[in-house]
């Protein structure tokens, strides 16, 4: 039996900045029991000091704050500061107002009431793209990707991939639970002059998989055919 | 049953009878002028003489007048319901775009105008009483969402064993608001009369696919997506389809059983059509969810049919239609061909 590390999340610093303070509360403790550190700020002023005085790997924002709109805020700052990334937390069900909130430099969004597991999945999610805060090593599940030297690994056992392979493991690692498009796998697998076999996504992927079904990972890549692919951790 | 009185009809009864009365008088007149008795029509030739008479000074005339007054009178009421008769098509054409509709009065004769204003002072109020019931049912929606966010943060923090069924009723609430507030913005957009634009529906239904594809390999289900020939283009809103074609896929996955697969299909032509392993839906079964739903005097636990009346709702908005396939077990959208 080994023990995962699970140093990596530890470290994950959060902000969330929600006016209601019961709710805050209630976020923070939620957060906080899947592993991460959360301060809260209930308005944008508290925000801007708690940004000033600690670094932050992602930030949670809720829109309607007493002293001005989440979205201003972000975008604002977003202007001249380098900023975590952002997820916006809203009650706002309004179709076109989700893409606002992306436009104005979200990175992701959740509606309210949000459940605390998915907004925990979705700033895991956030913090494994590539960005602020550079992580040598992603994790999904047991399963252990190593940016530096280009490995992986399943419960402390090596996986052997070719370039290709790993760079494709990569890629689904860091969107691990959510889909990646096979466009989006073509482009950022096979360069512009590369000749691209109609099948060569399917190729790479079912050697992936078989890898990692011999790696006792069975079930971890799913294929929604017609779409793309997802690697998804067997618990969640 | 009695008959509905048809006004060209009793205009034709009503001078058919004045004719006849006319007829009568004037011979009572004529009779009376020249002081004629019946005695003096014994013999058979005056009999006939009188006749003749009769026939050349008075059926004559009157027939030659109230033949072109008959025509006449009878083209003029015609011509006065036209205007009528057009609106009535114009009112059976605005199927699903109710709201904002006006009767055209400008080419209404005077005498029809204190009809069809009332009708349009109607449709305002129906209009403003429509937007009340929305806007309420919105902000309904709207405040729900904090305590029930709440709620659902003290759940999670709960070590019961009725956490978890608690959780999923929850989780349901919100399902339901969610579609409320979906619903309350198709109708804001629907009379803010937002103009749709060109897209392309392959690319919709993948975005969908993917983004719903982890809630349903996370029950152990499978979705898939076809893609027919050609990459069809229709005018419409974006969020709004993906809304549809997002509930149409909810709705599979709750038939759907572990190990199933739920196929989502593009074309041919400008169509989105989701095939489950549910029975599938009758035609009849479907508009009954549909008008239970809109006629809101019945609210499923799962939302099932109120997602289904939602769809229709913005399938309706974009000119096309919503349809069910028993033999392939499919729902359809069904766009206007650009």
């Amino acid at each position: 039996m080994i023990v995962r590390p699970r140093k990596l999340l530890k470290d994950m610093r959060l902000l969330i900045v929600e006016d209601n303070d019961r709710m805050a509360a209630l976020l923070a403790d939620g957060l906080q029991r899947r592993g991460f550190v959360c301060d809260v700020a209930l308005n944008l002023v508290q925000a801007d000091e708690a940004m000033a005085s600690a670094q932050y790997d992602a930030i949670v924002l809720d829109l309607g704050l007493p002293d001005g709109d989440g979205i201003d805020w972000l975008a604002g700052r977003r202007k001249y500061k380098q900023m975590p990334p952002a997820i916006i937390q809203t009650a706002r069900g309004a179709l076109e107002d989700r893409i606002t909130g992306l436009d104005a430099g979200a990175d992701d969004y959740v509606i309210k009431p949000v459940e605390v597991d998915e907004l925990a999945a979705r700033v895991r999610a956030l913090l494994r793209r590539p960005g602020v805060r550079t992580q040598p090593v992603i994790e999904v599940g047991t399963l252990r990707f190593d940016t530096a030297s280009r490995s992986a690994c399943v419960a402390d056992r090596k996986v052997d991939l070719s370039r290709r392979e790993a760079d494709l493991l990569e890629l689904l690692m860091r969107r691990a639970g959510t889909v990646v498009h096979r466009d989006a796998i073509e482009n950022a697998l096979y360069s512009f002059n590369d000749p691209v076999t109609p099948n060569a996504v399917e190729a790479a992927i079912s050697r992936l998989r078989r890898k990692l079904d011999e790696a006792a990972m069975p079930g971890m890549l799913h294929t929604v055919r017609g779409v793309g692919y997802m690697l998804k951790d067997i618990q969640t | 049953m009695t008959q509905r009185r048809s006004v060209s009809r009793r205009l034709r009864r009503g001078l058919g009878v004045i004719g006849l009365i006319g007829t009568v008088l004037l011979l009572a007149a004529v009779a009376f002028f020249y002081s004629f008795t019946f005695t003096h029509l014994d013999p058979q030739v005056a009999m006939l003489h009188a006749v003749k008479e009769m026939m050349e000074h008075v059926a004559l005339p009157l027939v030659v007048l109230l033949v072109p007054v008959t025509v006449m009178v009878l083209r003029v009421i015609r011509q006065a319901f036209v205007p009528l008769e057009e609106a009535a098509s114009e009112i059976e054409a605005t199927r699903g775009h109710e709201r904002g509709f006006r009767i055209d009065a400008s080419h209404m004769p005077a005498e029809a105008l204190p009809f069809t204003d009332a009708v349009n002072d109607l449709l305002t109020r129906l209009d403003e009483a429509a937007a009340r019931q929305e806007a309420f049912a919105a902000d309904v929606a709207h405040e729900l969402r904090t305590p029930l966010a709440l709620l659902s943060l003290e759940l999670d923090r709960l070590d019961h064993n009725d956490a978890p069924r608690l959780k999923k009723d929850v989780a349901a609430m919100r399902r339901l608001i969610d579609q409320l507030m979906l619903l309350a913005q198709i109708d804001a957009d629907a009379a803010a009369q937002i103009a749709p634009e060109p897209i392309s529906l392959v690319n919709v239904a993948s975005d969908v696919v993917g983004s719903i594809a982890p809630g349903i390999i996370a029950e152990g289900k499978m979705i898939s997506l076809d893609i027919d020939e050609g990459t069809p283009i229709v005018n419409a809103r974006r969020e709004a389809v993906a809304a549809a074609l997002r509930n149409l896929i909810e709705n599979a996955k709750r038939v759907t059983p572990v190990g199933g697969t739920i196929q989502v299909r593009v074309g041919p032509g400008a169509t989105l059509a989701v095939r489950d392993e549910g029975p599938g839906l009758t035609p009849d079964r479907l508009r009954d969810l549909v008008q239970r739903h809109r006629r809101a005097d019945h609210a499923s636990k799962t939302g099932a049919g109120l997602g289904l009346a939602i769809v229709e709702r913005i399938m309706t908005a974009h000119g096309g239609m919503l349809s069910t396939d028993v033999a392939t077990r499919e729902l359809v959208l069904r766009f206007p061909e650009p």
